[in-house]
Formats: structure tokens, sequence, C-alpha cells
């Protein structure tokens, strides 16, 4: 039994699952599904179809290199049955999923990293350049409680000053 | 009010006449549409099915035919499917090979573009339907074999074929 890695999506085949292609040239093409299959047929790249494992790695969507991949290299020498051997493989297996899972975890937070201070900062620029669509521009003169406080100041006599402009 | 009813009828009738030629219209747009639409679907949800009765396929080996037609599937009764023997009547050969143009013979079908289902409960398909000539006894006539074939010709017994192939899917 070989759990396989489907052509275009790159996902696991479990055994009864799929569909294999074989070509004249005697290339194997594997599929977990249909719906891999009939993008296949339509003669879609994988590297240009965005749900694809292709696609996030060539985008740096996900990560791409780490040692935790090199555990999961194509054997084709079957090993002798060894209980030990077989217990530490499925322990180390249970450790490296875990630490891959966290590494991609790292690898998305660092990539979403500006982005709260980034959407806040483009809300607030938007409340003060469109309040106009929301509230009528002579009722927010009139009350000054519907606009923001433009600047945030820390000494008080300059507070006074601010105020001025604001309540004219 | 006689008056008014027939200028009403008048109008009513080249409205109807005008939106009668905007409707054949449409109907003709549509029907493109419905045909190019359907010429779509059918390319990419072909339906690949058995082997059988003037089937063309393929001859892989070097028995000397290049095209034969299938003119009875040994087993199964709606068709011939990948590992099966079919007798075949060979339509293009070369000049000088081992079979003529017109012969019958016994054949292997060794790829099949219809899916088979394996014994792990995954399927294999192939590109194109292809042939190698077997003699009554199942030997191969040829001595080599073309392409990829699958290993269900093993539990078919048909393992000289497998020992010429130069890949077994």
């Amino acid at each position: 039994m070989r759990l396989e890695k489907c052509w275009f999506c790159s996902s696991t085949v479990y055994p009864g699952h799929g569909i294999q292609f074989v070509r004249n040239d005697a290339k194997i093409f594997r599929f977990c599904r249909s719906k891999c299959h009939k993008n296949f047929k339509m003669k879609r790249n994988p590297r240009k179809v965005k749900w694809t494992k292709a696609y996030r790695r060539l985008h740096a969507k996900d990560m791409t290199q780490d040692s935790t991949f090199e555990f999961e290299r194509k054997r084709n020498r079957p090993e002798r049955y060894d209980r030990n051997l077989t217990e530490n493989t499925l322990k180390a297996i249970k450790k490296i999923d875990k630490v891959r899972v966290d590494r991609e975890a790292r690898h998305h937070a660092m990539r979403m990293k500006g982005k709260k201070a980034k959407v806040q900062r483009e809300a607030a620029k938007e409340l003060e350049q469109s309040i106009h669509m929301v509230k009528a521009p002579a009722v927010l003169r009139e009350d000054s409680s519907f606009t923001l406080p433009k600047i945030k100041v820390k000494a008080s006599h300059q507070q006074a000053e601010e105020n001025h402009p604001m309540e004219e | 009010m006689i008056r008014r009813t027939s200028r009403l009828f008048t109008v009513g009738q080249s409205l109807l006449g005008n939106f009668g030629i905007n409707s054949s219209n449409f109907l003709g747009a549509s029907h493109e549409m419905a045909t190019t639409m359907t010429c779509n679907n059918f390319l990419s949800l072909q339906q690949r099915t058995f082997i059988q009765m003037r089937t063309n396929l393929k001859v892989v080996d070097n028995s000397g035919a290049k095209r034969v037609m299938c003119i009875q599937a040994l087993k199964g009764k709606k068709g011939a499917r990948l590992g099966d023997t079919i007798i075949a009547s060979v339509k293009e050969a070369q000049p000088r090979g081992k079979v003529k143009k017109g012969d019958v013979v016994y054949g292997v079908v060794v790829r099949a573009a219809m899916q088979r289902g394996r014994c792990d409960g995954s399927e294999i398909k192939f590109d194109d339907n292809a042939v190698v000539l077997v003699n009554k006894q199942g030997e191969p006539i040829g001595t080599r074999v073309f392409g990829p074939v699958p290993h269900e010709l093993r539990k078919k017994k048909h393992v000289k074929i497998l020992t010429l192939a130069e890949h077994i899917a």
C-alpha cells in the first residue's frame, strides 16, 4: 500500500480513491478526485489554478523549503519489518507533523503580519474622507460629535488651541 | 368603438409581427449557444466504453499489422475490456510482415481508453485502444511490444507479453 500524491492538487490519494491515467509515453498521472481529473482534461496548468498546492508554493503562499519535507521523500526499497523501527517511526511521524503544522502557522502569521494595522489605517482614512456619503456636511459642521477627533494631543494647553478650529 | 378596436387590432398585429421576428432571432442565437455548449460538454465528458465489433485498434507489436478491426470480443456480453482477448481482422499492414491485410487474428487488449477497476479500488485508464496479436495458444506473434502495458495481464496469464513490454503500468 502506498499513499500517492495527486498530480493536480498535490493532496494525498488514499487506496481505493482516484483514477490513474497512463499516457502513451508511460507517464502516469494520478488524480485524487474527478475535479482534478476534469481540470487535467481541460488542459489547465496547475501552477495557474489558485486552489492547488503548486500555485500556492509558486506564489509563496505556503512554505516551500523546510527540513520537515525531507522526511517525506519517496523510498523504493522495502524495509524489513522491525517492530521497534515501526513504533519509532509512528511516534516520529506524529512529532514531525506537529512541527510542520506549527511552522506553517508561523509562515502564515508572518505573511499576514502588517494586515491588521493596515486595515485600521484604511478604515480611519475612509471615515475621514468619505463621511460625507453617510452624513451631510452641514450636519457635521453643526454637531462635531459625528467626526473623529483629528489628532491625539499630549499637552493640555495645546488641546485648547486645537479645539478652536473644530468648533468654528 | 368599432374603429378604435380595429386600430388597436392593426397596431397589435404589427407589434406581434415585430415580436415574431425578434423571437426568431433570439431562438437562433440561443440554439447556437446551446450547440456550442453541448459540443464543449461533449468533448470534456466523453464516455469511454467497451471494445466491440467494428472497433479499430492500434497494433503495438512488430508482427506487421498496423490497424486491426475487432470482429468478436471473446468474453463479455457488452464487449472486451483491458486484458481481454478479441478476434480481429487486419485492416492495415506493413508490406513485409508476419500477417497480411485481411487476416483473421486473435489479439490481447493491452491499452483501453475505458477505465478498469483494480483490486485495491483505484481505476486505471490509458490514452488509446491498443492490441497485441497472439496465436490461438496465447503466445504473441511479434517479438517486441511498444508502449506501457498494465499488470492485469499477469492475472490473465499473458506473461510473455509482460516480459516483452518496455514499461508496466
